[in-house]
């Protein structure tokens, strides 16, 4: 029977670098996502007791890691307004002045359209794309039914389309 | 769209960030300080915040013009978060009026947010 510790280490070492590349593009920054995570892996370790099995500790550790996040995002459009800003534009700021964004100038605009996104077609649409989860994945994660899912991703990418039309980057 | 990851973390950072996180049980069983420093930050926060409003109240009671102002001052005076909820859901409320609110009212962002987004909680 592992300990509390080795189970919680267990999932450390099985989830803290693929959680981090999804924290990290729904936040848009190192530092953001460095700190979210942090809390992130409290949460799941304050949890751990209560978690029973019923779901997959894969789902679980994921559906924590979400809800987390969004909840940051939330209070992220808050402070956005004590900016005199909007969480949007926050958001691409923080994308514009990432030093350890090294892509091109057209990933950068893709990936401050994504930031632009609304949180939850954000989410879905990183899951779907960036960490290729499956709907049935992801519904079980979220909650959210396959359908609703795939009409958000749809209407995401149509958003993302529009905003980049302009740009070599859509096609 | 083309799919390549653009996004770099500096060097060494994912074995940093696992020994970062295996300490969070320890970390967690030991009392933190700052739980210490507590009620002075929070003594301190209040003056702060007690200057805030008292600079807002007389700054608006010197204005004598019918704005709108009076009711967003009462609820920043009140400091009830329902109540601009309530108001939300009633007027036309700019995000100045918001901002403005929010700046002048001894509500922490946390327990706004909640207010605002209630039914997630």
């Amino acid at each position: 029977m592992e300990s509390p510790e080795q189970v919680f280490n267990k999932i450390v070492k099985d989830y803290s670098e693929r959680l981090y590349w999804h924290v990290r593009r729904m936040v848009g920054s190192h530092e953001d996502a460095d700190d979210l995570l942090q809390d992130i892996f409290l949460k799941i370790w304050t949890a751990l007791p209560s978690f029973r099995g019923e779901a997959q500790l894969y789902t679980w550790v994921w559906r924590i890691a979400t809800n987390e996040t969004l909840n940051w995002l939330r209070k992220e459009k808050v402070r956005a307004l004590l900016r005199f800003s909007s969480a949007d534009e926050l958001a691409a700021q923080k994308v514009e002045a990432d030093p350890y964004f090294n892509g091109t100038a057209a990933e950068r605009e893709i990936a401050k359209a994504v930031a632009r996104l609304p949180e939850k077609q954000r989410q879905v649409f990183i899951m779907r794309w960036w960490d290729e989860l499956s709907y049935e994945q992801i519904s079980a994660i979220t909650g959210t039914s396959v359908g609703a899912l795939k009409a958000s991703y749809h209407i995401a990418q149509e958003k993302l389309k529009l905003n980049l039309q302009d740009s070599d980057v859509s096609k | 769209m083309t799919k390549r990851n653009p996004i770099s973390v500096p060097d060494g950072y994912f074995q940093n960030l696992e020994q970062r996180l295996s300490r969070i049980p320890q970390e967690a069983a030991a009392p933190r300080p700052v739980h210490r420093l507590a009620p002075y930050v929070a003594f301190a926060a209040s003056l702060a915040i007690l200057a805030v409003v008292g600079n807002f109240i007389l700054r608006k009671t010197a204005v004598q013009e019918d704005t709108g102002w009076d009711y967003v001052s009462y609820l920043a005076q009140s400091l009830d978060p329902d109540g601009l909820v309530e108001l939300k859901e009633t007027e036309e409320l700019s995000d100045e009026d918001i901002r403005s609110y929010l700046l002048a009212s001894n509500i922490s962002v946390e327990q706004i947010n909640m207010t605002l987004y209630e039914e997630d909680y």
